[in-house]
């Protein structure tokens, strides 16, 4: 077993001990953050319009920058450059904490996300046995976050929309860790780099191409139905009932403005990169692929999923928070505890 | 098809299917104080206190069951109040209700028990002119703030007189509402006027239980400007003609324009010229279809949330009709492009070109057409949205006195193009399309139907146009330079527009201007409807019917 | 007197109209808390202040808002023919709170005034309006009407003008760049104290009308006073 990049920096810097570990783990986690702060800022003020653009027809911002891609640049010191509002009647250390607790959540579960190698030094900061559950319990750490943000608001709007948020949030978490817990099956082991190596075997060999074993191959049923549930997860269409502008303005963001705003903005960003990258790790085999380095086929896959949420985004409609409550409880949970039984029940008889 | 259960005879009616007026003043007997002579048909004149009762027997006994507009006036010794009647069966069967009360006591029984249309009518009638309504079960100002002084299209209202208008931050709705069951668990909540989903600045004040919707009273007037007492400042002849662009103005400008051409050349005894009416039809139906276009594209915005392919796409096809408009009228969306007695030009040159351009825009809608069905009608997260939500019965519809694209989808089989017809619309073929449903999936699929429809009426147009002889091109009529209608001669006139039937009442005073000039909005009255739409839906589906019933605050506020 | 003269006076009355609304402190919205601190304009404050507003001027989000006529062609602008997003100004934000540039697309009548200015209110600072249509600028074909505001400048300060009936996108688009260059260039319209503001109704003066209106308003409700005689 590799590594981890905690270990690494340590030994770089040549400082062992309790020191070294200290030194180690925070800039391992500064340079992990940054690396995913930086995808968020690609993709939420410039790639996502350029996306959308694309799937409007329409060319998107061109003007500053090589395609437009100074905006980036714009949009962040613009946002964080606004005054802050602070409505009067806002319960405030709640209002405060919530885009807080939504970003770090999502930030959070990158901890243990193994993101591959790079110049053979392995990203990944920690490599705890219940990996997978780490991720699950501080990625749901989030409603908690949304249900802040709508309540101490003062506004109706944001209310409805905290509360649709954690309804949502919880019809949802269920099949998706069900669906989890199918791969564990397969896999024996909560431990992600566990899961990674469990899918590294080759499947079958298609002439020269060596299809490999991952699970979203071996049972692409359990990856739909973690995809949808994931989409609900972070709340994009057809599920994005939390935000739902048509129906109640910005949901649980609506009196929310400049720094915070950015905060809220960019937790949703992380969380659908830190979907996308328990997809990959779970069911795409995590950061392998052929001649690229690791850590190149993991951005790959997450910016995949992000793709899929940005492109259910412009073309479905958004359901109805009563349907959607229906189709968590009543379709997805079956599902998923479908799927749970009848993996359950192959790996058995394989077993045997 | 309609769902209309088929009747015996209605009284007044002759066996070839006219109007007889003695027959009905007969049925009327006990009531009918005089009988007048308007334009468009004969006036009643009746009590002020027998309102309900003369509608009633009017609606049961004759088959008047659309109250198509109410209008209030001033006169110098009197105030007036006449409630235009027709038919959904044939609109041609029309009749008006002339109702005086005295200057001094502005009283006058409410028609709101009889027809729920009245209820709007009659407020706007209080708020604008002044008449008061017995038995009306809620007498307020709809268009004009609250604490508004005076009633300003009444003779004696100062315009310069200063005013105050507050800003409650937020009402309490239990002061005055009684209908939210449980008092403990509603939650009051003001959708608009600044909102997204209101298609502009409609204040909905919503009472929620949980998610459901308990009560929702919709607040209009914040683009009320006055578009009456504009059009009653100005001259028939040039001055009236760019308002009503603005009316409905989702690119349906002609259609309002033809209305008010409609109704002037019928006051002045004008005839319009064949070569021009067919123009007047091809244009029309343009603008039908981008009002439609956009009808489709903003209801898809209200259930897909933020913007959205199928709205781009809308646009895209809205940009292409519109370059044909501007090609043809010189604007992109205030055409004011009808003349009494005509056009204001000829098609542009070089000829073959713009038909070439309006050919492949009509090839093109029907493929276009099928990628709407795909994206919107074919999508079955799109049905599980808005089947069986927003439902309107029938006789609800009539009721509230819908027409247009929310009345054919609740199945009545009403379109002033074929049942009233003017311009060329009685030698070209078309249908007219109904849906069963009843719900917003109806609505926005009688849309998705009518834009086909309209591009084959463009088609065929064209097929005239291309044809027609060149020294037969006449575009105007000889209309004189001033128009001044005899005093006292009254007309309502509508128009099949792009939201339903939009009327014109006028009554000339002699002068070059309307004396009084009123406006039927078929926005108006399809939003009354919301009431049975929203309740007891959830605040998505009330966003999806309200985006279903295709306001347009312009045309609803005036 | 002359016609010269008389212009003269016109413009001079014009100004002071402009100053006696404007009161101190105006025009600091761009200026740095960091540059009153210095008082003097140092190299680094400058280059600073100077990016600010080139990202200030690169980057907006428009607040969704639809009034009348003039909010179709917004659409349209916003959407792929005109495309603004090209120029960074393209993101429709639903909630004030969140938008910088206001687009007032359409006649403002009375009830809906105090609403405006409310809207207004609740955008963060810097904010820019852009103001669509004639009925914007002086109330337009509606300017006689009874119950017509005679331009938005009447309610909120109105950084650019785009006139038209309704202006074309591609006259929006010109708008908003011009927006855009002011802002890059560090100017702004001076926020001034408008004819009609939100007072407490127990604040107004007590003529006739706030006494005949007493028994509806509470003293601490918000309103707006529209005296038609002063307008334009």
């Amino acid at each position: 077993m590799s590594t981890l990049l905690p270990e690494t920096i340590s030994d770089a810097l040549g400082i062992g001990g309790v020191t070294g570990t200290f030194l180690g783990g925070v800039i391992g986690a500064a340079l992990v953050g940054s690396f995913i702060l930086v995808n968020t800022a690609v993709a939420g003020p410039w790639l996502k319009r350029k996306i959308m653009a694309s799937f409007w027809e329409k060319i998107g911002p061109n003007h500053i920058g090589p395609f437009g891609s100074l905006i980036m640049v714009a949009d962040a010191v613009r946002l964080i450059s606004k005054e802050l509002v602070v409505p009067e009647g806002v319960d405030r250390p709640a209002w405060d904490l919530a885009p807080m607790v939504l970003a770090s959540s999502a930030l959070l579960g990158f901890a243990v996300i193994p993101m591959g190698s790079i110049l053979g030094i392995n990203v990944q900061l920690a490599d705890p046995e219940v990996g997978l559950a780490f991720v699950f319990a501080v990625a749901s750490i989030a409603s908690v976050g949304l249900v802040m943000a709508g309540y101490a608001s003062n506004n109706k709007f944001s209310f409805l929309g905290g509360l649709r948020a954690v309804a949502q949030n919880l019809a949802y978490e269920i099949p998706l860790i069900l669906t989890g817990i199918s791969v564990v099956i397969f896999a024996g082991s909560l431990q992600m780099s566990e899961i990674v190596a469990a899918q590294s075997q080759t499947l079958l060999s298609v002439g020269p191409v060596d299809v490999p074993a991952w699970f979203g191959i071996l049972n692409p049923f359990a990856l739909a139905l973690f995809l949808v549930a994931n989409l609900a997860e972070v709340g994009r269409n057809p599920f994005d009932i939390p935000e739902a502008p048509t129906e109640i303005v910005a949901g649980y963001q609506t009196e929310y403005s400049s720094v915070y705003f950015v905060l809220l903005y960019l937790g949703e960003f992380i969380h659908i990169f830190l979907g996308g990258a328990i997809v990959a790790t779970v069911f795409l085999g995590g950061p392998a692929g052929p001649v690229l380095p690791g850590i190149v086929w993991f951005l790959v896959k997450i910016w995949a999923v992000f793709l899929f949420t940005q492109w259910c985004r412009s073309s479905l409609p958004r359901i109805r928070v009563d349907q959607l409550i229906g189709i968590g409880w009543k379709g997805l949970l079956l599902a998923s505890f479908a799927n749970l039984i009848v993996t359950a029940a192959i790996v058995g008889v394989l077993a045997v | 098809m309609s769902l209309e259960q088929p009747r015996q005879r209605d009284v007044g009616v002759t066996p070839d299917g006219e109007l007889d007026y003695d027959e009905l003043a007969d049925l009327l007997e006990e009531y009918l104080l005089d009988r007048e002579e308007h334009m468009n048909a004969q006036g009643f004149v009746v009590r002020p206190d027998e309102v309900a009762a003369v509608l009633e027997t009017l609606r049961e006994e004759a088959g008047f069951d659309h109250l198509s507009l109410v209008t209030a006036q001033d006169y110098q010794d009197r105030y007036e109040s006449i409630y235009h009647l027709k038919k959904y069966s044939d609109p041609t069967h029309e009749l008006s209700v002339v109702v005086p009360t005295t200057r001094e006591n502005p009283l006058s029984q409410s028609a709101a028990p009889v027809f729920e249309t009245a209820n709007w009518h009659e407020r706007e009638a209080y708020d604008l002119v002044g008449i008061e309504y017995d038995e009306h079960p809620d007498l307020r100002r709809i268009l004009l703030p609250e604490t508004w002084q005076g009633h300003p299209l009444s003779s004696d209202y100062n315009q310069d007189q200063p005013q105050i208008v507050p800003l409650r931050e937020q009402a309490d709705p239990m002061e005055h509402k009684t209908q939210a069951p449980d008092e403990q668990d509603a939650m009051f909540v003001n959708i608009g006027p600044h909102h997204p989903a209101t298609h502009g600045v409609l204040h909905l004040k919503t009472v929620l239980d949980g998610e459901q919707v308990v009560d929702v009273d919709p607040d209009i007037g914040y683009l009320h400007r006055c578009e009456e007492q504009m059009c009653e400042q100005s001259t028939y002849r040039h001055q009236i003609m760019p308002y009503p662009d603005r009316w409905d103005y989702i690119s349906a400008g002609i259609l309002n324009e033809w209305a008010y051409a409609r109704t002037a050349e019928t006051l002045a005894d004008i005839e319009v010229p064949d070569y021009a009416q067919v123009i007047r039809t091809m244009s029309a139906e343009m603008c039908r279809i981008a009002a439609h276009l956009l009808a489709v594209g903003t209801f898809a915005l209200d259930i897909y949330g933020d913007f959205t392919a199928i709205f781009m796409y809308a646009i895209t096809d809205r940009e292409k009709v519109q370059h044909l408009l501007e090609d043809l009228t010189g604007q992109r969306l205030m055409f004011n492009y009808l003349r009494l007695g005509g056009l204001a030009w000829d098609l542009p040159e070089p000829r073959e070109e713009y038909f070439e351009n309006v050919r492949n825009f009509c090839e093109y809608i029907p493929e276009r057409l099928e990628e709407y069905h795909n994206l919107l009608t074919g999508n079955e997260l799109f049905q599980m949205r808005v089947l069986d939500t927003g439902v309107l019965p029938p006789e609800k519809a009539k009721d509230y006195g819908c027409t247009g694209p929310v009345a054919r989808a609740s199945g009545i089989d009403y379109d002033l193009r074929r049942d009233d017809p003017y311009g060329y619309y009685d030698e070209l073929e078309f249908d007219v399309v109904t849906r069963d449903g009843c719900d917003n999936f109806a609505r926005a699929s009688v849309r998705l139907e009518e834009i086909r429809q309209s591009a084959r009426i463009i088609e065929q147009c064209v097929d005239l146009l291309e044809d027609w002889p060149e020294d037969e091109r006449e575009i105007q009529s000889n209309v004189p330079r001033t128009l001044k209608p005899d005093p006292d001669t009254e007309v309502y006139k509508a128009v099949e527009g792009a939201k339903g039937e939009l009327g014109i009442y006028i009554r000339s005073d002699g002068s070059d201007k309307p004396g009084r000039f009123k406006i039927r909005s078929p926005a108006f009255c399809n939003l009354q409807s919301m009431e049975v739409l929203a309740e007891g839906e959830y605040i998505p589906d009330m966003v999806a019917a309200l985006g279903s019933l295709d306001i347009v605050l312009g045309e609803v506020d005036r | 007197m002359s016609k010269e003269q008389e212009l003269h006076d016109t413009l001079e009355q014009a100004q002071s109209t402009q100053e006696a609304r404007m009161g101190s402190g105006t025009d600091d919205r761009f200026n740095s808390k960091l540059r009153e601190a210095f008082g003097a304009s140092p190299f680094i404050l400058t280059k600073f202040d100077q990016f600010m507003n080139w990202v200030r001027g690169n980057s907006m989000f428009m607040l969704l808002f639809g009034i009348a006529c003039c909010s179709i062609e917004m659409m349209h602008t916003y959407a792929t023919k005109h495309d603004l997003d090209r120029f960074g100004a393209g993101v429709p934000r639903a909630s004030p709170r969140q938008a910088d540039v206001i687009i007032v697309p359409g006649t403002i009548v009375s009830k809906f005034g105090p609403r405006l200015k409310r809207v207004y209110d609740q955008m963060p600072e810097p904010k820019f309006v852009v103001s669509m249509g004639s009925c914007t600028v002086s109330g337009g074909p509606f300017q006689e009407g009874y119950n017509v505001i005679k331009g938005a400048e009447e309610i909120i300060p109105v950084d650019i003008h785009v006139p038209g009936c309704p202006p074309r996108p591609e006259a929006l688009v010109y708008g908003v760049l011009k927006l855009q260059e002011q802002i890059r260039e560090g100017e702004s319209a001076p926020v001034t104290v408008k004819p009609y503001e939100l007072e407490e109704f127990g604040d107004l003066e007590r003529d006739e009308l706030v006494q005949q209106l007493a028994n509806e308003i509470d003293e601490d409700d918000l309103v707006m006073r529209y005296n038609w005689v002063d307008s334009p």
